[in-house]
């Protein structure tokens, strides 16, 4: 009995030990170093001076307009995406799980936005919103604000960055969505028909509460990547005009590589994931509990 | 038993975490003879591709083999900083002269004794503490590049004129003056030109870091502003033109003066130019002077191995005093003479210009290289954007541009 378990023990290490090392070198330990550099000033050059400082960066970041400002941007931009993107994704896996004819092409052409990096995918959109905008507008004789280039508004800017990371995520939320909804047993949704429930009692009776765990899983990824939320932000306007879309991620990203405040910006850094980790773990227990057995 | 079995995952974990550190031995460890190889990287994208022809002829005539590393330009000095930090840095890399190469000094080594320091032109070099650490690649110049053909430069002498000019050519449908949207072409150079007009603009730089001076109360500021002000009110708005659009567009006559410099000339080779161009100073508060200086400097790595770091000395030896060398300098990367004795004889237009102005002794300086870094990117712009995507008054901008430089040194 005793031998066995020693057995299980090397099965277990086997395909757990290489990846408790990777996960370890390059997200715990760069963590903790991460931390320790947080009670720093330094340039992030080995041979200038690290001078220690304590809490002082902590302190500072609290009184740090800039950095408040881009907190409210990233909340603002998180509550309307993650809404857009569960909303829009859930209508897409609805409709793509009908009998519809086309619903493979559909699925392969909703997915496809995802598979272009955001990098690009910003890009291609600052085209569209800035000069394909005024192509059309020009075409058209219009002078309506519309129009205009989105990129040059404060708040238009905002909605760019919203719907173009929706347009991304939202393909790949439907494909979990799909499989919540592919998991429901028919005879449930038979037994519902027969009962004489309409679509939308189905909906919110059956296959919402069967859907939570798919609630669960699609929360929490849209809520973290959208608030780490920076290729997009970086290639579509820069946080720009006049800082007006300037996230979390591309403020330490400022901070550390253009200011070379190194840290600063890591105490920046530490308390962004203290956010995201509250904010998600809150969540994914929220939503858990509302999980039902089958 | 659990603890037993987290001991031995422990164990397991840290025999093999041992096993790679053990592995990845210090390749950067010295051999102290000499080096058969040396690695250069630099920013100037520009000249990569004649960098790899002078890699070859370098490794032809001395037998030493030159790796140059590329680069896009964007994230140079990251990666420099990176690989530097790590101990893999290049033998000979490249650097912006001024703040940029002072707060990375314990990586320079000292380039005192190579045998033309004394031959370089007067505050070219990059001296700190005493020791000549950078050796100047070339000048270049910015200010107003102009169509002959649209614009008579003798006119365009000061604010007044300057307006005129860009109100004559709104009315014949043509932008009088262009800048782009790329943050030193937005407001980096531009912004240069006040502050290069102070009596002694290093002291100003710190007399404005330390909050003694505004630029809202500095008259060639206040300049400044009403001429920022006249190009948002007559010309197209920056922030929808990138560089290239706005060299296309004065290449094809849409836009009758830009604010570039020299380094602009070999966008206008993809076009048909049929018109002459020329170089004419911004004329804030009647300046009539080019801002020339030095874009970037060779800096040998001063935690290289000695042979390494001879290695590198003799690089640059070769590249300034041997024919080939100087040859590759002048011709090949169209660089303008900043070492006695050398000469160029194939210029373009306006870097011919620009040597025109520097023998002239009609140059101003760079401060910007002195500003505190990252603030062009992360703390001008923005107020830039503001200001020209709004009725901003000159007041409120330069009372924001003071504000953004508070900000940009209540970080350091």
């Amino acid at each position: 009995m005793k031998k066995k378990k020693r057995k299980d023990a090397g099965w277990y290490a086997l395909f757990t030990v290489p990846l408790l090392f990777v996960f370890a070198t390059i997200v715990l330990i760069p963590f903790f170093i991460g931390v320790g550099y947080s009670f720093f000033s330094w340039d992030g050059l080995p041979l200038n001076p690290k001078v220690f400082v304590g809490f002082k960066n902590y302190v500072r970041l609290f009184s740090d307009s800039r950095f408040m400002t881009s907190a409210g941007h990233t909340v603002i931009f998180t509550v309307f995406s993650v809404l857009l993107i569960n909303v829009i994704g859930l209508a897409f896996a609805l409709i793509v799980t009908t009998k519809l004819k086309v619903r493979n092409a559909a699925r392969a052409m909703l997915f496809m936005p995802y598979l272009i990096g955001g990098l690009i995918l910003g890009y291609i959109w600052k085209f569209i919103l800035g000069d394909g905008l005024s192509y059309v507008a020009e075409a058209l004789g219009s002078s309506s604000k519309l129009l205009s280039n989105w990129l040059l508004d404060p708040t238009m800017s905002m909605v760019a960055l919203i719907i173009v990371s929706t347009w991304q995520m939202a393909g790949y939320i439907m494909i979990i969505y799909i499989t919540g909804i592919m998991a429901i047993p028919d005879d449930v949704l038979e037994a519902a028909s027969v009962d004489g429930a309409g679509f939308w009692q189905t909906l919110l009776k059956i296959k919402f509460p069967l859907l939570m765990p798919s609630f669960t899983i699609c929360l929490f990824m849209t809520l973290s990547n959208c608030f780490k939320i920076f290729d997009v932000n970086l290639s579509l306007t820069g946080g720009g005009p006049n800082n007006a879309t300037e996230m979390f991620a591309m403020n330490i990203y400022n901070e550390i590589f253009s200011q070379s405040n190194y840290g600063y910006g890591q105490a920046k850094a530490i308390v962004f994931l203290l956010v995201i980790a509250a904010i998600t773990l809150v969540q994914v227990s929220v939503t858990k509990k509302r999980e039902v057995e089958m | 038993m659990k603890a037993k079995k987290v001991m031995s995952l422990a164990l397991a974990t840290a025999m093999i975490a041992g096993m790679t550190a053990s592995a990845t031995v210090n390749c950067y460890a010295d051999e102290e003879d000499s080096v058969d190889k040396i690695i250069v990287f630099q920013s100037k994208v520009e000249i990569i591709d004649q960098l790899e022809e002078l890699a070859e002829t370098y490794e032809d005539e001395t037998g030493v083999e030159v790796e140059v590393w590329g680069t896009t330009g964007d994230d140079y000095l990251q990666q420099l900083k990176t690989k530097l930090a790590n101990g893999q840095g290049p033998t000979v890399y490249s650097l912006l002269p001024g703040a940029e190469s002072e707060t990375m000094k314990n990586y320079e080594a000292d380039l005192s004794d190579l045998s033309f320091v004394d031959k370089i032109a007067d505050g070219m070099a990059d001296v700190i503490d005493d020791k000549t650490v950078g050796i100047p690649y070339t000048m270049e110049g910015f200010g107003m590049v102009y169509n002959k053909d649209l614009i008579n430069a003798d006119e365009v002498t000061d604010y007044d004129s300057f307006v005129k000019m860009l109100e004559d050519q709104k009315a014949n449908g043509i932008n009088g003056f262009g800048l782009s949207q790329e943050s030193y072409f937005l407001i980096g150079h531009i912004l240069n030109t006040p502050f290069a007009l102070q009596e002694n603009p290093t002291e100003f730089i710190e007399k404005l870091n330390a909050g003694e001076v505004k630029m809202a109360d500095t008259p060639e500021f206040q300049e400044f502003a009403k001429f920022y002000a006249a190009i948002r009110d007559n010309s197209y708005n920056p922030l929808e033109t990138n560089y290239d659009k706005e060299c296309g567009d004065f290449a094809t006559g849409k836009t009758a003066a830009i604010h570039q410099g020299n380094w602009c000339y070999s966008m206008f080779a993809d076009y048909d130019v049929d018109f002459d161009m020329g170089l004419a100073p911004l004329p804030i508060c009647g300046n009539d002077k080019i801002a020339v200086s030095v874009p970037a400097a060779w800096y040998v790595n001063s935690q290289a191995s000695e042979a390494e770091q001879k290695a590198g000395k003799d690089f640059l030896e070769w590249l300034y005093t041997s024919e080939s060398g100087q040859d590759y300098l002048m011709n090949e990367f169209g660089f303008l003479p900043v070492v006695d004795g050398m000469e160029n004889e194939s210029l373009d237009p306006i870097s011919q210009q620009v040597a025109d102005y520097a023998a002239e002794g009609k140059t101003i300086s760079w401060p910007m290289n002195d500003w505190p870094a990252g603030i062009v990117d992360v703390y001008l712009v923005p107020v830039a954007q503001e200001f020209f995507t709004s009725d901003m008054s000159c007041e409120d901008f330069l009372a924001a541009l003071d504000d953004a430089w508070a900000q940009a040194n209540e970080a350091k």
